[in-house]
């Protein structure tokens, strides 16, 4: 049989957020650490230098390649940094893995806001910033892969107005990106996450509303960060050479579910 | 190997998009079994996955009859024990291309491979995927299947037809393990395609409306398909995946 060579051999990724917020896997330290499984030289970003350590352990422990920068991704100049400090260490940059991002509730009639500016900066405004410094950089080389995360929020309703319409305007972002640059090489997609359980929402859950989450879904299982972390692998390697301007939902099936399945299957235990 | 140890049915394995999954997906540890009406191009491709010391074997499938269906399933599972994967690939255009110049004929026959023969082998694979514990379903849709064109309207309905036949099938299954997805091609450098590519100014259209400035080959499906084959996406159901260069995104 022919030899299985890795995937991501010789690319050089950033991925921001690529510290958990709390104890257990997010989906940046997922995406990272499977990018360096498959060769890929990672720059783990995060505005929290020693949640990003702990990624760089983890990735260093099995083998991988990757270092740290400390970065706040809605400021400008730390962007450029980022991108000039990934270039300076491993030579190029082929992959970005806009990660970042943050949860706000509320109606419009309820949302402060700074709050409702807070989450557009962070959530849409630092794919902007990170990709307008990274692109040339991909152009350098030949062309590049970036995977923005929007969210299956950008697609119903779910009682977070702030938060759906960031990862809405992620999608129309993600699609502009794919037609402006596709001529450079650069193919630019975004995975749509469903309920998963991570250390971001941890904080909010108790068992019952794990449980909830689970079953409403077909295939009742629980998401978890190596979930998108395999997508954003396929996205980012050469497999995916054609694929550009996709939103890729990876929710267990949340999707194609009417408001009326969705709820009779929400009030169920199991099948 | 990302399919190391599962069993694949693909229809439509003997050339294009179906013979380049049948390569990736024994090239990735699983046994294939290549199921087509063409059969020496399908016999060409178990040769060649044999000679590269894969598991293949050829059998001959109409996916327009469900007799041929349940044979086609029951030889694998004979052949190789299960049955994990099935890729509905086997595809037809044509027809016809306004609705009015669409005969009653090209409709069926367009509808009778394109949607009724994922019908056929769905349900003839689901008690095998069920008695494996689980399995996935590919259905390869179309860009086609999202959106519409000035003509084609025979395989614009079949190919939505199976975006939404995917979508059930993904509800319906998704408590026993089994998933069901769907993947949507662009313009492939394909037998299908062939005549669009051979008239220079329709090429150019095409090449001219993809971001990424170029056709897509088979191997640019394939690797999806083997990603939703794949244990890596064991929490997609009911999903669709654009392979298309960006067409649809503008």
């Amino acid at each position: 049989m022919m030899e299985r060579r890795p995937r991501l051999e010789g690319k050089v990724a950033i991925v921001t957020g690529a510290g958990s917020s709390g104890p257990g896997i997010g989906n940046g330290k997922a995406t990272a650490v499977l990018f360096a499984r498959e060769g890929a030289k990672v720059l783990l970003v995060d505005a929290a230098e020693e949640r990003a350590i702990e990624t760089q352990a983890m990735i260093n422990e099995e083998g991988g390649e990757a270092s740290v920068f400390q970065a706040d991704v809605t400021n400008s100049g730390h962007c450029r940094l980022m991108v000039e400090a990934a270039v300076e260490r491993y030579g190029r940059l082929d992959i970005l893995d806009n990660n970042v991002g943050i949860s706000r509730r509320g109606t419009v009639v309820e949302v402060d806001e700074e709050d409702w500016d807070q989450v557009m900066t962070v959530n849409v405004k630092s794919v902007v910033l990170c990709s307008r410094y990274a692109i040339p950089k991909m152009i350098d080389g030949g062309g590049g892969s970036i995977i923005n995360i929007s969210s299956i929020a950008a697609l119903r309703a779910h009682s977070s107005t702030p938060y759906s319409t960031s990862k809405a305007a992620v999608i129309g972002l993600t699609m502009s990106m794919a037609a402006d640059h596709g001529r450079d090489n650069i193919r630019v997609n975004c995975i749509a996450p469903g309920l998963v359980y991570t250390p971001m929402v941890a904080p909010r859950m108790d068992d019952t509303l794990r449980d909830r989450r689970k079953t409403a879904s077909p295939l009742d299982t629980e998401g978890e960060a190596w979930d998108i972390g395999h997508a954003a692998v396929y996205l980012a390697s050469d497999e995916a050479r054609w694929v550009s301007g996709i939103v890729l939902p990876v929710d267990a099936g949340l999707l194609t579910l009417s408001p009326v399945t969705y709820d009779s299957m929400s009030q169920q235990t199991r099948y | 190997m990302r399919l190391e140890g599962k069993v694949a049915l693909i229809s439509g394995g003997a050339r294009g998009m179906g013979a380049a999954e049948a390569h990736l997906f024994a090239r990735e540890g699983a046994s294939v079994v290549i199921a087509d009406v063409l059969e020496d191009e399908g016999r060409q491709v178990e040769a060649q996955i044999s000679e590269a010391g894969g598991q293949a074997i050829f059998l001959r499938l109409d996916v327009t009859s469900e007799p041929d269906w349940i044979q086609a399933v029951a030889a694998a599972v004979s052949r190789f024990g299960k049955l994990d994967i099935l890729v509905n690939n086997a595809g037809v255009g044509g027809g016809g291309r306004t609705v009015e110049e669409t005969t009653e004929e090209g409709w069926d026959s367009v509808m009778d491979v394109n949607a009724k023969g994922v019908f056929l082998g769905t349900k003839a694979a689901i008690p095998e995927m069920r008695r494996a514990g689980g399995g996935s379903i590919i259905n390869i849709s179309s860009i086609y299947g999202l959106v519409g064109s000035g003509g084609a309207s025979a395989y614009h309905a079949s190919k939505g037809a199976v975006r939404l036949l995917t979508k059930s099938t993904a509800i319906q299954y998704a408590g026993e393990g089994i998933r069901a997805n769907s993947v949507h091609p662009g313009f492939i450098e394909t037998p299908m395609t062939a005549a669009i590519r051979a008239d220079p100014d329709r090429n150019q259209r095409l090449l001219s409306g993809t971001p990424v400035g170029r056709l897509g080959v088979p191997e640019d499906v394939a690797y999806g398909v083997l990603f939703l084959a794949s244990d890596e996406s064991s929490f997609m159901t009911g999903s669709e995946l654009v392979i298309d260069g960006g067409w649809t995104a503008h």
